[in-house]
């Protein structure tokens, strides 16, 4: 509404610049009271359509003795005359076309009527282009005997102009159906902005498939961040390697910690209450400063404790056996390096078997 | 996607898979035969899975798809838990020519790998494997620990 007020602020102060056409914008100042108050009945019918079902309400606007047909008549005469009286154009569209607006706006809602202003204003621009070819193609003798001449014309536009103003009207309540309900995601939905450069396709197509690559471009991207070690390498194809061989290896510590968490398992009942809430309010502080700290099988260890660990390795071949999937490279990682190196833990794929049984 | 919820999701996960190793450790009284210990350890797995799983929820493919695949184990618990197949085979996308560079073999590791993405466009499998990268590296962390804890 703000911008209405805009609109009539700046024809004020249009028309008293005009001064040769002081007179005339008078009357134009008239004509827009009466359009205004013409249109409104019409606007707010137009509004009543709005409010039914599209198809029903593009039934009405097209057929011939819906209200559309008065507006038009109330709305179409003026201007003509205003035309053919003096071929002072632009101020006339520009008042037609604010004119229009005010009986669009008049008996609405402000929320809606983003997308109808638009398509009617674009519609206005196309009539008001279209006449404005008509009136230079026009003799300019014609003045004086104008109404014989150009009512054939002017009837012929008009109806032509009725035509363009209910596809106009049609489409804008289209679109503001399809719009109420898509506008949220239309919101939400962010504008991927693809420029093709100088000879590259510009078709639909071949758009949305470069858009699809920046995509995954970005993706590899963001992946190559995560995966550490990583961020040095270029080239999609050895990244994508980098990072499966990230994420078996991670799926084969899980799978060596749950192993060591369940032979070490019968150790531990004691504190078991205690540890769940020191560690886990240690792990919340979640930065691990040093995971190097020297673990387990310290010669110290006594045998019993070590002999789990031979029985969990003894199950890492009985598992391999059982577990048919395990066939990629059976390179379990070793207690120490896996956690000494766990931030380049892209290395530690890359221990061999043998150095475990070196281990033992 | 540095996720800001990220300490949250390891201390929550950390909870939960504290409580699923006192509950086995309830359930099986402690013995150090072999078949013992692969038992306990095959359920320390799918604990430390459903947890991360449970954490994160329904908001991922993959971590719908653990839980799924969890679930499907404990109905039909014979020889699933013996191949326990990661991700959806099958239905493999016919990647197009011209992205050049990442090949069809890598995508369909990658889609094996990462649980839940069989069925997906390339893009977004890529964000699935990311998210998942990020939480199995949180779950390697803070199993870890436990085990650092566990074992000195």
């Amino acid at each position: 509404m703000e911008r209405i007020d805009g609109t009539g602020a700046r024809s004020v102060q249009k028309t008293p610049e005009e001064e040769a056409t002081a007179l005339e914008s008078i009357q134009f100042t008239d004509e827009i009271h009466r359009l205004i108050s013409a249109p409104s009945d019409n606007a707010s019918s137009f509004t009543a359509l709005l409010e039914m079902p599209p198809t029903q309400a593009v039934e009405l606007l097209h057929s011939p003795e819906s209200a559309n047909l008065i507006s038009n008549d109330t709305f179409k005469p003026p201007h003509m005359e205003d035309f053919k009286g003096r071929l002072h154009f632009p101020t006339n569209i520009a008042l037609v076309e604010r004119a229009a607006r005010f009986s669009v706006f008049a008996g609405e809602g402000s929320n809606n009527t983003n997308i109808e202003k638009n398509s009617v204003e674009t519609a206005l621009n196309d009539s008001s282009a279209n006449l404005k070819k008509a009136v230079k193609s026009e003799p300019a003798e014609t003045e004086s005997s104008q109404p014989l001449v150009s009512d054939p014309t002017v009837e012929t536009k008009s109806a032509k102009r009725k035509e363009r103003e209910k596809k106009a009207k049609g489409s804008a309540k289209k679109s503001k159906t399809a719009a109420n309900e898509s506008s949220d995601d239309a919101e939400k939905l962010p504008y991927v902005h693809v420029r093709a450069r100088r000879g590259q396709a510009t078709d639909s197509h071949s758009l949305a498939e470069r858009a699809r690559r920046e995509k995954i471009n970005a993706r590899m991207k963001l992946l190559q961040e995560l995966v550490p070690g990583c961020s040095k390498i270029s080239g999609t194809a050895l990244v994508l390697d980098e990072i499966i061989n990230h994420v078996q290896s991670l799926q084969r510590q899980v799978e060596f910690l749950s192993m060591r968490l369940a032979a070490v398992n019968p150790r531990i009942d004691f504190s078991f209450d205690s540890i769940l809430t020191a560690e886990g309010a240690s792990l919340m502080d979640s930065n691990f400063p040093s995971i190097v700290t020297p673990l387990m099988w310290p010669e110290a260890q006594v045998s019993g404790n070590r002999q789990p660990y031979q029985q969990q390795w003894h199950f890492d071949t009985l598992q391999q056996q059982v577990w048919g999937r395990e066939e990629v490279c059976h390179n379990y990682i070793t207690p120490e390096n896996s956690l000494l190196s766990y931030d380049s833990s892209a290395n530690s794929a890359t221990l061999h078997p043998n150095q475990l049984k070196m281990e033992l | 996607m540095k996720n800001p919820s990220s300490s949250s999701v390891k201390s929550r996960f950390t909870r939960r898979f504290l409580r699923a190793l006192i509950k086995i450790n309830r359930q099986k009284p402690s013995s150090s035969s072999s078949r013992e210990i692969f038992l306990r350890y095959r359920r320390i797995r799918i604990a430390a899975d459903k947890a991360m799983a449970c954490v994160i929820g329904s908001r991922r493919a993959w971590s719908r798809a653990v839980l799924r695949r969890i679930k499907n184990q404990k109905r039909k618990r014979l020889a699933d838990s013996l191949r326990r197949s990661n991700g959806i085979h099958g239905m493999k996308k016919m990647v197009a020519k011209e992205e050049d560079e990442i090949s069809y073999e890598q995508e369909n590791e990658l889609r094996k790998l990462v649980p839940g993405v069989g069925a997906m466009d390339l893009c977004s499998m890529l964000d699935e494997t990311a998210h998942y990268v990020m939480c199995l590296a949180t779950q390697v962390q803070v199993m870890r620990k436990i085990v650092d804890f566990y074992s000195t």
